[in-house]
């Protein structure tokens, strides 16, 4: 199990990360979501042992992370990581050696991935000459080539379209299944939504919304329903509850709380209704009102 | 940790190594080096003028020169063109034809006309079509002044002996009071000299060679953010031994490179001339060699050599470190690139004292600054082979430069843990200080 607890970071006189703590178990995903500057990277470089932290701790199965247990984790940054004047194979065999791979457990390995994420013609072709996405690929590779006890994905689907994004989800999914610890961070709140089961959103270094998915959304009373008919939307907005009504194709109703369904329901029984849908609101609605409020504090 | 400090260092070998223009730069080298040792050859070989002798057509009027002046001048090509030179052909002048319609047109043709004079015992008149070269013209003038002294001995019936007695040289014996110092190798220190500065050439090279070599790899690996990958694996520590290792590895096979380059332009140089090992180049500097590997400069060289190489490799680790600390403390090529041109100025200012230090014996400054690392590969051993300082002060030149790389290794490599993962030129300075006064 990953623990960070009571872990803070100062830069000089700059606080990066403030009482930061959660737990990862082996085979949860976790989410480290934040806006540009929370303190993301800095938390990441603090797991991997890059960075320490000012005050608290973070181990690994108990153990401080140093360099006799690095072997075991995967990282992947936000920036590209390749050395691009190398070839794919070359790349793999040096990223690969300092984890502390045999060449030919390295060479199965990336037989295997290669084959996998549909690249197997691009393994002695420089880095350089490859596009964004395959280069994303490569890095992916490179991070998951150890079968990491541990895996930190910064932004991993940046440069990715649709298809490959879900080759990806199912390769993590896979090393989740396989009881990898994995941390994710991403700016899409739907990517963090479908993989993770337990989050932390940081602002200013600060935790400002944790917990398991499940939790944060029952937490969140406000939720949306989804409309399609022909009602009075002024009658709608008047119910009290209601917080407000658009229209993106269909009508989305956003309500208080569980409560205001009812409401809404008995005030639409005369009107011509094709779709009447109750769903909990998005984690990027969470996102942006939570980090919104604290934003402006 | 210490196979991935050998599979790093042998990384860092294998990208520098294993390039076309690692390849194609030593290929270069090679084709330069041997084509410098043997340009004689190469010019001889595609031809030209040089190859027909100048025709030294003699009218001799006094009926009584000609045999004397060719004498001279085949002793003069002799003499300063080797034993086998056929630089100058001397013919006496039997033509009709009026003697300057003869010469004029012709650029490897001249003519000596001879005539008697009471006052200055020979008139001479040397014509030519154009201009001639100063050598030629000062062999040429001494060959015929020469040939007018002979002329006059012989017209004046003095004795040959007594000839030989007012032309002959006079015989300087050399007394050196220093008994450690031979009179016979007072001409090869001169030259020494001249030579040694030649021969810590390729360290100035090779030293530019491992500042840009790290400072690219340290940079490369800097931007692409493979350095976060790296880090995460091996310490700043190990990561900077195999730069350092990888860096002086480099040189030490560069630098073996350049030698057996040097060797293949001298054997082939040989195979060519089938002369003496050391006839290279021309004959100036091989006979400047020849001489000095005659000399007791060899039984010196004994010495000279190890301490040179001990103190350049030292002094090859201080710069591979500073290149290190440097490259990771700017965020980008270029500023690294900036950064290189101070470097090269230190190691210019060594090379420079080097040259100058024969010009100002005894010098105070030059003798201290032979202690100052950096420099001191250069400065220390010019200065020990021209006898200016001895071999402890080389030796001291040595413990200051180990001093001088575990303090870089020291402090270095605080600056380098924190370096090698800051991105911004922000606060860089609080940054650094900050660094150095961790624990």
């Amino acid at each position: 199990m990953l623990k960070v607890e009571h872990v803070t970071k100062y830069y000089g006189d700059f606080l990066a990360v403030d009482d930061l703590s959660f737990t990862v178990k082996e085979g949860e995903i976790f989410g480290l979501l934040g806006v540009n500057g929370a303190g993301k990277t800095t938390t990441f470089r603090m797991i991997m042992g890059l960075l320490d932290p000012t005050k608290g701790s973070v181990t690994l199965d108990g153990k401080k992370i140093d360099y006799s247990i690095t072997d075991k984790i995967g990282f992947l940054t936000e920036e590209r990581s390749l050395l691009t004047k190398l070839t794919v194979y070359d790349q793999c065999i040096f990223y690969g050696t300092l984890k502390g791979m045999s060449k030919q457990k390295i060479e199965e390995r990336l037989d295997m991935l290669l084959e996998k994420f549909s690249i197997s013609q691009y393994k002695h072709k420089k880095i350089k000459e490859l596009s964004k996405g395959n280069q994303q690929k490569i890095q992916f590779i490179t991070a998951i080539l150890n079968e990491p006890k541990l895996l930190i994905l910064d932004e991993p689907f940046s440069g990715l379209d649709p298809f490959n994004i879900e080759l990806f989800k199912k390769e993590i999914l896979e090393l989740s299944k396989a009881g990898s610890m994995i941390i994710f961070s991403s700016h899409r709140m739907d990517h963090v939504e479908l993989f993770c089961k337990k989050l932390v959103v940081l602002l200013h270094g600060k935790s400002v919304l944790e917990g398991y998915l499940k939790d944060i959304k029952e937490d969140y009373q406000k939720q949306n329903i989804f409309i399609q008919g022909e009602f009075d939307v002024e009658e709608v907005k008047k119910i009290k509850g209601v917080l407000a009504v658009n229209y993106e194709n269909e009508y989305i109703v956003k309500i208080e709380s569980q409560e205001v369904v009812p409401l809404v329901f008995k005030k639409l029984k005369d009107a011509t209704i094709t779709k009447f849908v109750v769903e909990e609101a998005s984690l990027n609605e969470i996102f942006i009102e939570k980090v919104g409020e604290e934003y402006e504090k | 940790m210490r196979s991935k400090l050998f599979f790093l260092t042998g990384m860092s070998l294998k990208r520098k190594i294993k390039t076309k223009w690692f390849v194609l730069a030593n290929l270069l080298l090679c084709l330069g080096i041997v084509g410098i040792f043997n340009i004689n050859s190469i010019i001889k070989f595609f031809g030209g003028d040089f190859d027909e002798p100048i025709q030294i057509y003699v009218l001799d009027e006094t009926n009584k020169s000609y045999a004397i002046l060719k004498e001279q001048i085949h002793a003069m090509d002799e003499g300063y063109y080797g034993e086998d030179s056929n630089t100058y052909e001397v013919l006496p002048y039997t033509e009709e034809e009026d003697i300057t319609s003869f010469i004029q047109g012709e650029s490897k043709k001249y003519a000596f006309i001879l005539k008697k004079d009471d006052e200055h015992v020979l008139d001479v008149t040397l014509m030519s079509d154009g201009y001639i070269d100063t050598v030629d013209y000062q062999l040429l003038s001494t060959a015929i002044n020469n040939t007018k002294t002979t002329l006059a001995t012989n017209e004046s019936n003095i004795p040959l002996e007594e000839v030989n007695k007012i032309v002959g040289q006079v015989d300087i014996k050399r007394e050196i009071l220093d008994e450690t110092k031979k009179t016979e190798d007072e001409n090869t220190g001169m030259i020494m000299k001249t030579v040694f500065p030649m021969v810590i050439l390729p360290f100035f090279m090779l030293t530019i060679f491992l500042v840009q070599m790290i400072g690219a790899e340290v940079n490369d690996e800097k931007t692409t953010r493979g350095m976060e990958i790296i880090i995460s694996n091996v310490s700043a520590k190990t990561h900077f031994t195999s730069k350092v290792l990888a860096g002086n590895f480099f040189v030490l096979l560069q630098g073996g490179l350049l030698i057996a380059y040097v060797f293949v332009g001298f054997i082939i140089k040989n195979l060519l001339s089938s002369n003496h090992l050391f006839t290279g180049i021309d004959t100036v500097i091989g006979g400047t060699v020849s001489k000095v590997f005659e000399s007791s400069f060899a039984s010196q060289l004994a010495y000279v050599i190890p301490l040179s190489l001990v103190l350049m490799i030292l002094t090859f680790v201080a710069y591979s470190l500073l290149a290190g600390i440097l490259a990771s403390i700017t965020t980008n090529t270029e500023d690294f690139q900036q950064l290189q041109t101070p470097i090269m100025i230190i190691l210019l200012v060594g090379y420079y004292l080097a040259i100058m230090a024969s010009t100002f014996k005894g010098a105070l400054f030059i003798h201290i600054l032979s202690y100052v690392p950096l420099i001191s590969a250069i400065l220390s051993p010019s200065l020990l082979v021209i006898g200016q300082v001895g071999i402890i002060d080389v030796i001291i030149s040595i413990g200051i430069t180990i001093l001088f790389d575990y303090l870089l290794i020291h402090f270095g490599l605080k600056i380098y843990k924190v370096g090698i993962l800051n991105y911004s030129s922000e606060g860089l300075w609080k940054k650094m200080f900050k660094a150095l006064k961790q624990k």
